[in-house]
């Protein structure tokens, strides 16, 4: 193609962007030519979003240049950017639900200085719209279109920019695949023009389909270019820096059930009832996995079991001795864990050291503190065991945990909870939000765990994830369980019909 | 990089702080000269008045111990997420309930002194309990309740020394009778009151609790995520009343030093707004128990002289208007300190990490 | 930044060293210094008393200083120490709620002369306190307010239901009554000496209640102005208010301590002090009247003038029995004459005043 013999139209070289804890960019050269889609893959955290925010003049870089046609520029902000033709279609739509198409499109422009002639600027606006196949109509609010249309109107929104540089942020996360084609489409007519596309996507078959170069980021760095001919297994492995390991699935036989739920009724936090008559028997050293939508029971389902929610009605029984009337912490005594769905806000303190989170659950007991008195040192003896055990990357223990990764963060609430073998573990989305390296991670340590005896209750909203670790699969839906199957007797089909209401159970 | 190791932390902080001080000092410089005032002479004064002989030095300190007292308890309750802005009527309340001993009761000094220190402690603590005991079981929030019983707590001694307690040779100013002189607090050097030595134990406890035991990491872990709290099983509610109780119970303290240690009866305005200070107090100390003691002294200094400084000709409005940059400027310096340690906790963090070229 | 540092610590070590270094100012005549309770500003308590301090500067050529805004509280001693220290001989500590610490720090400084705010709480060798029987032109006031009220309503706003200020509210119903005996008098208490929209959201309660004149024992001319927006009348208080509000304005208290005050510096000069509890009032002019609205007839202000010289001469006297307080008991025999130290107990208002009783709560 031609890109070999025109200079780019973005350079960028030596690109180093430190946040505290984390390096998201450690020297990072990319050259942009004009007229071909540039595919930026990577895991979560590899540094794609960050490296872009630079270019589009969101963070300035600790190092490094940024070189449009050759002329070394610094981009002060977002506008600089734009008009230097950068423009940047941002995961989060940055438009004003009670304006209309073509004054978001005008708003924080240069142009028109002074008089604002809507109907001249909608008529520009429709005439984009036509030339690139995004329908949009110019006089409609925001808040009357859908997703997908409103990522059409940030896409129109920097054309009308004359964005030379376009920057897609992840954009198809949020399309039907209808949607996903009439955005390649679009892009493809951007890209004939001799403007550039950045595609930023861990979606490997989408990347394929629609890059004509590839560049993959793992931490922080460049570590491969690639062709879209390349196949999806060289792709990964060039992402994951290694081979997908896949989770060993293994069959236990049954043990005694540890813990057991009957006709379970909790309420939510508006007061009606969010868990409805719940009954279900967790054994010793199985993961009974708990699929569903969002927002069906499944959190206050595990609160009620932790003791930080108590139901309304049924029992509760864990040992074969009652627990509902035991508070949180008497529950976490006799071997109850629990890792919540809010990391940071709920399972670790997020201005708290590792050593301080280390200890949250047993703070006031021996070793951690003899009377009234805490002992440092006995906490740090335990942040490290949990920070050697678990591979918590952390510059020291003196680190604020929000400081840290993701992954991070959760393998070390994942040490802490399971330092002790618990008797039983509830895991409410243990990898969201997670890179593929840290999901794998996790999943074994389940795994692991539950082999060695633990009996875990896994919620997530991957059936995937579900499927590759758990024993057996309940869904849950309005509250109710609405069917429990070993994971080897159902299909996803079967699963994905429970999660919505529609199949008789 | 590694090579540029800059002078040490604690030197910066000190330097962008004076720097902060300084800046004040040389914008109020202007306003003085711009008013005719000698800035020089004006400052000279200022520093002599609250800082420059023992006498100064001595009624820096005097005033600096209910703002050390009324701090720590604002600091305690902030530590937790409370919003206690109610130090002052907590301050009140402490010398109201010692005062009804002092002249009621008729004791000896050995009985009286705890006495006065236990009832004051205890009045602080009865008045925060309220604004706690409303925010625990109905939910009131505790920024209106305690900004509320300021109020009622002033007014309340307004009622007693125009009422009972009324001195009859005070042709019905409002002052309470003198206090017996078991009443008194012994003084430690010239009239600084043992009140100094109450503030001092009670940051060294403040610090050693927060910091070493693990009520106190309870206190900081409700302060800093109630959600966590929650799951660690704290008991959040008993938490609140008791942080509440102590918070006030260190304003109590405050209000017992001034009636018994200084002003040896009760009357309207025992105190400036030592409570409402107490919240600036706290705050640049970033609730640092230790700190909150320093950062006491430094402020009773800058109050001091700006009485003083009118001496120098400079009109109290001008006074307040320095007292008030300092203020404001040690304050926006925060933001910058702030800027310096997320530098160097990313120049840590890389070090550690080993990247860049 | 390393620059900086160096000069943060220069600038540091020279502020020191100027301020330990600095020398006491030259020993020689009294230095006098005043203490004020509120701001001078341009009209009020602490106005005449920087009046007087002025009029010490011209008349008798002594340096001053003052230091106002300073409570009634331990930090005046804070502020007098401070003066002392300076090489300030005499100090007028003009409030009365500084008393006590007058006290405190003159036993610690004997050859230091401390003049308060009577009347006297404690005294000392070295220690004075000066007032004066407002109550006399208080009474004038009520003359001239009792002659020009229409409505037959005359409010008053008052400050702490302290013994002077209930006294002067007293004595200014008497005044309306000498030539209005059907005049109705309501009093409201603000309970603040300094309190600018307070004192004016007391008159316009007092005007919404019917009264066409408001009189006043506040610092400011709050009241006056609120009248004078409802285009009613008033009386001033403190200083010579007539500017703030001249349509307003029928006349009003002042207190002129220049004569006074010049007076002890002048004693202290040739070394003479007594230590006393000094009570002026119209006859040596620390109480004096403001000038007349023209509004006011010539009759009224003669019979004004008339009343002024009785008091003056000793031959009018304004508390005389029967005084009924406002239950209705005789607090004052019919005959019998109500003497300073009785006067300066009141903690009654008379019968027929509208208003809480000092005493209530």
């Amino acid at each position: 193609m031609s890109r070999t013999v025109s200079d780019p139209l973005v350079r960028l070289q030596g690109i180093v962007k430190t946040f505290p804890g984390v390096v998201a960019n450690a020297g990072i050269d990319l050259a942009i030519f004009p007229g071909e889609v540039l595919a930026l893959l990577g895991e979560n955290g590899a540094g794609k979003s960050t490296l872009m925010s630079i270019l589009a003049g969101l963070y300035r870089p600790d190092e490094g240049t940024i070189l449009f046609g050759g002329e070394r520029v610094e981009l002060r902000s977002p506008r600089d950017a734009i008009h230097r033709g950068v423009g940047m279609v941002h995961q989060h739509f940055r438009l004003v639900d009670s304006l209309t198409v073509a004054e978001n499109i005008l708003l924080g422009w240069r142009e028109p200085r002074f008089l604002l002639d809507l109907r001249s600027s909608a008529a520009h606006v429709r005439r984009l719209a036509d030339q690139y196949g995004l329908e949009v109509d110019p006089a409609a609010r925001i808040w009357q279109l859908s997703v997908g249309e409103r990522q059409r109107v940030e896409i129109l929104k920097m054309l009308y920019r004359n964005a030379r540089v376009l920057i897609l942020d992840e954009p198809t996360a949020i399309l039907t695949p209808q949607e996903v084609e009439q955005l390649f489409r679009a892009v493809r007519r951007i890209r004939n023009e001799e403007r550039a596309v950045l595609f930023i996507s861990h979606k490997l078959d989408e990347v394929r389909a629609i890059a004509d170069r590839i560049v993959v980021l793992r931490a922080g760095r460049v570590v491969g270019q690639s062709s879209p001919q390349a196949s999806p297994r060289d792709l990964a492995q060039m992402m994951v820096g290694h081979d997908i390991p896949v989770a060993p699935k293994r069959h236990l036989p049954p043990g005694a059930p540890v813990l057991e739920a009957r006709g379970l009724d909790v309420h939510g936090d508006r007061g009606p009832l969010a868990v409805r008559g719940v009954s279900l028997q967790l054994r010793r050293g199985e993961i009974l996995g708990i699929a569903g939508v969002a927002g069906n029971g499944q959190r206050e389902l595990l609160e009620a079991i932790a003791g930080l929610r108590f139901p309304a009605g049924g029992s509760l029984s864990f040992n074969a001795t009652d627990i509902a009337s035991l508070t949180v912490r008497d529950r976490w005594v006799r071997g109850l864990a629990y890792i919540p769905e809010d990391r940071l806000g709920q399972g670790l303190v997020g201005a708290f050291t590792v050593t301080e989170n280390a200890v949250l659950r047993d703070y006031d007991r021996p070793p951690i503190s003899r009377g009234a008195i805490f002992n440092w040192t006995a906490a740090r003896e335990k942040a490290e065991t949990i920070v050697n055990a678990f591979h918590v990357h952390s510059a020291s223990l003196q680190v604020s945990v929000r400081h840290l990764s993701g992954g991070n963060q959760q393998r070390l609430l994942f040490g802490r909870e399971v330092l002790t073998a618990p008797v039983v573990l509830l895991a409410m989305h243990p990898t969201r939000g997670l890179d593929v390296e840290a999901t794998t991670t996790v999943h074994r340590l389940l795994i692991d765990l539950s082999a060695a005896g633990t009996a875990i209750l896994l919620v997530s909203e991957s059936l995937d994830e579900l499927l590759a670790v758990s024993d057996r699969i309940a869904v849950m839906h309005r509250g109710r369980i609405v069917g429990v199957h070993p994971t080897t007797e159902v299909s996803r089909a079967e699963i994905g019909l429970l999660m919505t209401g529609s199949a008789p159970s | 990089m590694a090579g540029a190791a800059p002078f040490p932390e604690w030197l910066e902080v000190v330097a962008i702080r004076g720097g902060a001080g300084m800046a004040a000092l040389a914008v109020g410089a202007i306003f003085l000269a711009a008013t005719g005032h000698d800035p020089w002479r004006a400052y000279r004064e200022m520093m002599i008045g609250a800082l420059g002989s023992p006498f100064a030095i001595e009624q820096t300190i005097i005033k600096a111990i209910p703002l050390m007292l009324t701090g720590l308890g604002v600091a305690l309750a902030f530590t937790m997420g409370l919003w206690n802005i109610g130090a002052e009527g907590q301050l009140v309340a402490g010398a109201l309930a010692a005062s009804w001993l002092a002249l009621t009761a008729s004791l000896p000094t050995l009985v009286m002194l705890p006495g006065l220190i236990l009832l004051g402690a205890a009045g602080g603590a009865a008045w925060a309990f309220i604004p706690a005991v409303l925010k625990t079981f109905v939910g009131v929030n505790e920024i209106i309740s305690t900004l509320m019983l300021n109020y009622i707590a002033l007014l309340w001694v307004d009622y007693m020394v125009f009422g009972s307690w009324a001195d009859p040779t005070a042709f019905s100013f409002p002052y309470s009778r003198p206090f017996p002189p078991q009443a008194h607090f012994p003084v430690l050097l010239g009239d600084i009151h043992i009140g100094l030595v109450l503030a001092l134990i009670a940051a060294l406890l403040l610090a050693g609790l927060l910091q070493r035991t693990h009520w106190g990491y309870e206190i900081r872990t409700i302060g800093a995520s109630l959600p966590a709290a929650r799951y660690a099983g704290m008991r959040v509610r008993r938490n609140v009343l008791l942080v509440m109780a102590a918070s006030g119970a260190l304003a109590g303290l405050a209000g017992v030093g001034e009636v018994s240690g200084v002003i040896h009866r009760i009357q309207q305005g025992i105190s400036p707004g030592y409570g409402f200070t107490a919240i600036i107090v706290a705050w640049v100390a970033r609730l640092n128990p230790w700190a909150v003691i320093l950062v006491a002294v430094l402020f009773a200094a800058l109050l001091n002289g700006g009485f003083v400084i009118q001496t120098a000709g400079v009109p109290a409005a001008i006074a307040y208007m320095i007292q008030a940059l300092v203020l404001f400027l040690v304050l926006a310096s925060e933001h910058l300190l702030r800027r310096v340690r997320r530098r160097r906790a990313l120049s840590q963090t890389r070090a550690a990490l080993q990247v860049g070229r | 930044m390393r620059t900086a540092l160096r000069l943060t610590v220069a600038i540091v070590v020279l502020v020191l060293v100027g301020t330990l270094a600095g020398p006491g100012t030259a020993q020689g005549k009294h230095k006098v210094a005043f203490i004020y309770v509120g701001p001078v500003g341009d009209a009020g308590w602490t106005y005449q008393h920087d009046q007087a301090r002025q009029y010490l500067e011209q008349t008798l050529g002594v340096e001053t200083k003052f230091v106002e805004s300073v409570p009634e509280t331990a930090e005046v001693a804070r502020v007098e120490e401070q003066f002392i220290r300076q090489g300030f001989t005499v100090i007028f500590a003009t409030a009365f709620g500084y008393q006590n610490f007058n006290v405190q720090v003159a036993k610690k400084h004997p050859d230091v002369h401390i003049i308060g705010i009577g009347p006297a709480i404690g005294l000392a060798p070295n220690v004075k306190t000066i007032y004066g029987r407002i109550w006399e032109g208080r009474y004038l006031t009520g003359i001239v307010a009792g002659k020009m009220t229409k409505a037959n309503t005359i409010g008053f706003v008052a400050a702490h239901p302290i013994t002077t200020v209930v006294a002067g509210v007293n004595a200014f119903a008497l005044g309306v009554w000498s030539v209005n005996p059907n005049a109705k008098i309501k009093v409201v208490w603000t309970r603040t000496w300094y309190d600018p929209p307070k004192e004016k959201s007391a008159a316009k309660a007092l005007l919404d209640a019917g009264a066409d004149i408001v009189g006043q024992h506040q610092d400011t001319p709050s009241a006056l102005q609120a009248a004078a927006e409802a285009n009613k009348l008033g009386i001033g208080s403190e200083s010579n208010m007539q500017r703030f509000a001249p349509s307003a304005y029928l006349t009003g208290t002042i207190w002129d301590w220049r004569q006074i005050d010049a007076g002890i510096v002048q004693g202290l000069m040739s070394g003479l002090f007594k230590s006393e509890d000094y009570y002026g009032g119209l006859v040596d002019k620390v109480v004096s009247l403001g000038p007349f609205n023209p509004q006011v007839p010539p009759d009224v202000q003669a019979l004004v003038d008339q009343r002024q010289k009785a008091i003056v001469a000793g031959t009018f006297q304004i508390f005389k029995g029967p005084l009924r307080d406002q239950s209705g008991k005789v607090r004052v025999a019919a005959g019998k004459t109500m003497t300073l130290a009785e006067i300066l107990g009141f903690n009654w208002l008379l019968q027929g005043i509208e208003g809480q009783s000092p005493t209530a709560k």
